[in-house]
């Protein structure tokens, strides 16, 4: 029997971030699953799943990170996960679609795009942003599963928000940038 | 991971670039549709048409709004009737194109090709027949194409269908003269004619196929375009950019393009339960400002169409075209390269226009594309042999460079060299194109008879 945790740690950027956090899951015999990371403005944050014995707890975790021999303290949060969420698929539904949104930059674009696709019940999968030249872009992958609006009538109201925004908000399927972009078909 | 830079250049090639699929054409074996007398015969196509197609606009419909990508031509393709009529007289062909007519309209789908016989070696008494009806066929029906294979490099060519075909386009433009001879512009002649081309007015579903077969053609001139221009316009420097670079972005660009044709084109398919069969990656042009292969020419560096030069750079243009899509796509067939279709092209249109394009040069240009010389508008002056004696021409180039030729002219009635005809739509507009030395090859056409196939035809 096995305990799955899912660990969030951010930090000041540095070389051996990654290097101590695994070892330290390593030390506690813990069997990474999946990790993610990313850094913004010099900051570099992580989340990061792993397994461990049932013995095992949350705090014994926290104490083997905060041995960590390091300049800027790192901020963690741990949660235990039930069995059946560590085995979630992770492959993306078949109503997955990827959402563009560009325009001048201006506060409130993220905001006013997440809560159209709140609103519609749409699940954002994942979300990058670029500020170049003053032109705010962003590109979202979405799950339309549970989406409220069929499909020709989520691109009317997108039109619309587009219109009224002063954004190009566009939408398109999320295999046609997969068969585009990549050797293998879908 | 989602990378901004690739979403976007995907975006732009969708929504600013005239990305589509030009056509999905469902071919269709109608072998069996052959009944005891002409009301039956017919009865049987009807019903088979309708069983195989009644979903298919609709599913290809749906497949475009699901991927966000226009279908823009829902067509059929079927056996050459010439087959499936065997026996019948010219008058009962004639049936059979409206019923064809009648059940394409019952579907719903744009155009049908298959109106068609293959008289490369020798012609039957029905191919005689079949030939004869063509004009009346025609004239009679909205949606149906007709096409005649006479030549191939293994059989060589038919000088007597040759010597058939300029009367038959004659005919036919002038059952049609009201509109601007507009019946020729649905009769295509042939050599080494595909059995899976998407693309009207040549498609038909070849009698070595499958009973029922999705095929794609894919587009795209202008999504070409645009992409040259960027990568032009981000090395502004003089000696940064060569013509090896240029062809690897007309490569990938092909690629991305036929990736989407692909794309649809097995979605249709699983959803219908019919099987799949090629990608043809043709370049085809519309005659929408900014989608012309014509541009594309100028992007490449020559200021006039049919300037010295153009030749070269349209060997260039089709040989990348297949090979960014023949990576692109599990099967490739049809015609796949780059189309000249002068009327519906309105840059190629305009340098006839202007006097820089003339027929010579598109018939050399045609030594190096797929197609031929395609939707000229010529005058209704000029005689049956000369247009005869064009097409042995254009035949001897396939023949001997063992490549798909074809000839698809206008003699419009009533009009002369530098007027203007217009036939609406996907069809486009032109002026009509001179042609020089009328008159002096009927000497050549009255032979007849066969021109032996070439030698590098005996590989046995």
């Amino acid at each position: 029997m096995k305990k799955h945790m899912i660990i969030s740690v951010m930090s000041k950027d540095r070389p051996g971030i990654i290097a101590s956090i695994t070892g330290a899951i390593y030390q506690l015999g813990g069997d990474l699953a999946d990790l993610n990371q990313t850094v913004l403005c010099g900051y570099l944050t992580m989340i990061l799943s792993a397994s461990f014995d049932v013995q095992v707890t949350k705090e014994d975790l926290v104490a083997a990170i905060s041995h960590i021999k390091t300049d800027s303290k790192f901020e963690v949060s741990i949660k235990e996960l039930s069995a059946a969420g560590a085995d979630a698929p992770e492959t993306s539904p078949e109503e997955t679609y990827i959402l563009t949104v560009q325009g001048p930059n201006k506060a409130g674009i993220v905001h006013g795009i997440s809560q159209f696709c709140f609103d519609h019940n749409i699940n954002i999968l994942d979300l990058a942003t670029t500020l170049k030249n003053d032109q705010y872009t962003m590109a979202l992958q979405l799950d339309l599963r549970k989406c409220s609006l069929e499909l020709e009538h989520l691109q009317k109201e997108l039109d619309d928000y587009s219109r009224k925004s002063d954004l190009t908000v566009m939408i398109q399927h999320n295999d046609i940038f997969q068969v585009t972009h990549e050797i293998s078909m879908p | 991971m989602l990378r901004s830079d690739q979403i976007l250049a995907t975006v732009e090639m969708i929504q600013k670039e005239n990305l589509d699929v030009r056509t999905v054409t469902l071919g269709l074996n109608l072998l069996d549709c052959r009944g005891g007398n002409i009301d039956q015969t017919c009865a049987k196509i009807r019903d088979k048409i309708l069983t195989y197609a009644g979903n298919f606009v609709a599913t290809c419909e749906a497949m475009s709004r699901k991927y966000g990508i226009p279908v823009v031509n829902k067509r059929i393709a079927v056996t050459p009737m010439a087959f499936v009529g065997a026996g019948f007289n010219r008058e009962e062909f004639v049936r059979l194109a409206i019923t064809l007519d009648e059940a394409a309209t019952a579907v719903g789908v744009d155009i049908l090709g298959g109106f068609s016989a293959q008289v490369e070696k020798g012609m039957t008494a029905t191919d005689h027949e079949f030939i004869a009806s063509i004009p009346a066929a025609l004239a009679a029906t909205s949606k149906v194409c007709a096409s005649i294979n006479i030549a191939t490099t293994q059989k060589g060519i038919n000088m007597d269908a040759v010597a058939m075909m300029g009367k038959t386009i004659k005919d036919l433009a002038e059952m049609t003269a009201e509109q601007g001879g507009f019946g020729a512009a649905k009769f295509v002649v042939f050599c080494n004619q595909p059995g899976d081309n998407p693309f009207m007015a040549g498609a038909i579903h070849g009698v070595e196929e499958a009973e029922a077969v999705l095929n794609v053609g894919v587009s795209g001139p202008g999504v070409i375009a645009r992409a040259l221009e960027r990568l032009i316009h981000n090395h502004p420097a003089p000696g940064t950019l060569q013509l090896d670079e240029l062809a690897e972005e007309i490569k990938q660009t092909t690629f991305r393009v036929t990736r989407c044709g692909e794309l649809i084109g097995r979605a249709v398919s699983l959803s219908l339960g019919i099987e799949f069969g090629v990608v043809d990656l043709s370049l085809a042009p519309t005659p929408t400002v900014g989608d012309s292969v014509g541009e594309i020419f100028k992007i490449l560096g020559v200021d006039a169409i049919g300037a010295p030069g153009s030749t070269a750079i349209l060997a260039m243009l089709n040989d990348a075209v297949k090979k960014g899509g023949i990576f692109a796509s599990k099967t490739v067939g049809g015609l796949s390269g780059a189309f000249i279709p002068v009327m519906e092209d309105a840059m190629l249109a305009e340098a006839v226009g202007n006097g820089s394009l003339c027929l010579e040069k598109l018939e050399a240009m045609t030594c190096v594309c797929s197609v031929g010389l395609d939707m000229i508008a010529i005058p209704g002056s000029v005689d049956a042999d000369t247009i005869s004696a064009i097409i042995a021409d254009e035949m001897a180039l396939g023949v001997i460079n063992g490549k798909t030729t074809a000839v698809r002219l206008i003699p419009v009635p009533g009009k002369e060299a530098g007027d203007h005809v217009s036939f609406g739509g996907l069809f486009g507009a032109s002026p009509i194109m001179p042609i020089r030395n009328v008159g002096m090859s009927s000497r050549f056409i009255a032979w007849g008879g066969r021109m032996p196939a070439p030698v590098h035809s005996f590989k046995n």
